[in-house]
């Protein structure tokens, strides 16, 4: 196959999600067949068709320099699990 | 850490230095990829909004004002500017980050190549040991081209606050707060490359580009308040080696004398590792600016990894000619230009030029002590710019925009010397009447009395006397020691009370004795 169950682990580790044994066996089939497909269209002769990144065509959407309103600190805050003095409390963390 | 301690290292070994410089656009109005207003301090969480504080859903529109003031910059050190740019998503946790990525750019910056001319003197020379080789003067000044990789726009973090442990360090601490405040301010930055070889030529690109900035009027780059933060990336190689070797990045230098301190210090501390046979490791170190060394962050984080991706909130930019043209014809006298405009318009002597063009609020200043005295006097105001009041800026720890002293009454002062109301020497005393009572030159002039004479019927007469009642001193004079008409000029002033005009004195003593 051609994602290694130490490849799931590595990003399972760089998206902070704990896996269990299963779980990773599970996802290195569901991201091989991911994978799959990714090299079929791999497979298309694409000559003459420029790279994109968007569907849509459009190129520089920008917002004019000016203030808008903020959300007030309570609606803010609203949704933290602790907060303290106007700030989100984190755990410790780190360090 | 001594001097020649740096030296003896450098001797064995070649510092390769790059730095990345992230500048906060704090001249705009609002953040980046919203429209919460950008201000410094304040309380928490008082300027965020679902956009910044990556609320699922909420979608980021770039700054208009943040796109042009990073192509400004761009033009301004002599990028490219990339036809075709989009911001990438660069993905890592980290708890000041409320989306769990940055909106950063990756392959395909706004600005691409550059560099600026850094010009290095006095002391700071002696750490360049082959400075002969890349043309130093002979008394080792010397100029050199630090390329620019790339300035790319992004968008900065919240700020933490760690509590529990010493010093508000995370080591030890017991829970964080954090602040969305500053999260999603537009970020630039600027990556050098690797050609920087001593401390001070690092220090003074970080400040000519700090300059530039300044005088791009995109931000007020205050590097305490971390507006403006380098990060230095160094290795050693053995003297004649091309390839690199292992380096480190030091982080947290917040002044200029911090950046170059950290990389004298990092470069000690390299060199005896490897000239004990040790080897360098990969890693970030944290400048302590109280201790005077770096050391390991010893960050448990894993080996960066960030997945960029194009960023699918936003679409492409392009750049053509029209665009690139206009923002060109925005940009302001640069500081190179300033200080070749000095030498050819107002003949200043180089030296004066690449200080007064050098500080962009002294530059402006002396720009307007210019404009009231007129360009033939340019040279009597850069005097007084850099002289007196300069003196008088440092002993006030003053600015020159909030300075006591006015460009006009400055201009005021260099006019009545010009004009012979007063002399040089007198100048100075109403120069530092001036800061002392905030009074125009002409109102100290007249409260002293001070008054210069240069009528010559006056000053004859007093010249005719002091030579009478010295004239053992005059026949020694006319024997060949002209060393004593120092001797007559001094008497002649304090008979006159200090305001005879010297040149005259000079002249009319030249006259009776040499004749």
């Amino acid at each position: 196959m051609a994602i290694s169950e130490e490849q799931v682990r590595h990003v399972a580790t760089l998206a902070r999600l704990g896996l269990r044994d299963e779980q990773v066996a599970e996802l290195q089939v569901e991201l091989n067949d991911i994978l799959v497909q990714i090299d079929r269209i791999q497979a298309l002769d694409l000559t003459g068709v420029e790279p994109t990144t968007h569907a849509a065509a459009i190129t520089n959407v920008t917002r004019p320099d000016v203030v808008r309103p903020c959300l007030p600190r309570s609606e803010a805050l609203r949704n933290a699990p602790e907060q303290q003095d106007g700030a989100f409390l984190i755990p410790k963390f780190g360090g | 850490m001594s001097k020649d301690r740096l030296t003896t290292v450098l001797e064995s070994w070649e510092a390769v230095i790059g730095l990345e410089i992230h500048t906060e656009l704090t001249s705009l109005n609002t953040k980046m990829f919203c429209g919460c207003p950008v201000q410094f301090g304040g309380e928490s969480n008082t300027r965020v909004c679902p956009v910044c504080l990556g609320m699922p859903g909420a979608l980021p529109v770039p700054n208009e004002s943040a796109v042009e003031a990073t192509i400004l910059a761009g033009l301004a050190l002599d990028c490219r500017i990339s036809r075709w740019s989009q911001f990438h998503r660069k993905n890592y946790f980290y708890p000041d980050m409320p989306k769990d990525y940055q909106i950063s750019q990756y392959d395909l910056p706004f600005c691409v190549g550059g560099g600026v001319n850094v010009e290095i003197d006095g002391d700071g020379c002696a750490q360049r040991l082959d400075r002969a080789a890349v043309g130093a003067d002979p008394d080792g000044t010397y100029t050199t081209r630090i390329g620019i990789t790339r300035i790319h726009l992004e968008e900065d973090t919240g700020k933490m606050v760690h509590v529990g442990g010493s010093e508000g360090r995370i080591a030890g601490a017991t829970h964080s707060l954090v602040d969305f405040n500053r999260a999603g301010t537009a970020l630039m930055e600027l990556v050098s490359e690797p050609e920087i070889r001593t401390p001070e030529e690092a220090r003074r690109f970080a400040q000519k580009v700090r300059l530039v900035f300044l005088t791009l009027g995109v931000s007020d780059c205050n590097m305490e308040e971390g507006s403006m933060r380098v990060d230095a990336n160094v290795s050693l190689r053995r003297r004649g080696d091309i390839e690199f070797g292992v380096k480190a990045e030091v982080k947290n230098m917040n002044s200029f004398k911090a950046l170059h301190d950290a990389l004298a210090y990092e470069i000690l501390r390299q060199g005896d590792v490897l000239d004990a046979g040790g080897t360098i490791d990969q890693e970030t170190r944290h400048w302590d600016a109280g201790k005077k060394r770096t050391s390991s962050l010893r960050s448990k984080e894993y080996a960066h990894d960030y997945r960029y991706f194009p960023e699918p909130d936003m679409v492409p930019f392009t750049f053509d000619d029209e665009y690139i043209d206009r923002l060109r014809a925005r940009l302001p006298e640069l500081p190179d230009a300033r200080g070749s405009r000095y030498m050819a318009e107002y003949g200043l002597p180089k030296h004066d030029a690449a200080v007064l063009s050098g500080d962009l609020e002294l530059g402006d200043y002396f720009e307007q002590v210019v404009e009231g005295v007129g360009v033939p006097l340019a040279r009597a105001a850069a005097n007084l710019v850099l002289g007196d009041f300069s003196a008088y800026l440092n002993a006030a720890g003053s600015t020159p925009t909030d300075a006591d002293v006015g460009p006009r009454k400055l201009a005021r002062l260099i006019q009545l010397v010009d004009d012979g109301t007063i002399s040089g020497k007198q100048a100075k005393e109403v120069f530092a009447e001036m800061v002392a009572t905030g009074e125009k030159p002409r109102q100290i002039i007249d409260r002293l009395g001070m008054r210069q004479v240069s009528d010559s019927g006056a000053i004859e007469e007093v010249v005719d006397r002091v030579l009478a009642s010295n004239a053992a001193q005059v026949a020694e004079y006319r024997a060949g020691k002209h060393g004593l008409l120092g001797f007559f000029v001094g008497a002649v002033m304090r008979e006159m009370g200090g305001q005879a005009n010297p040149a005259v004195v000079n002249e009319i003593l030249h006259a009776r004795l040499d004749a």
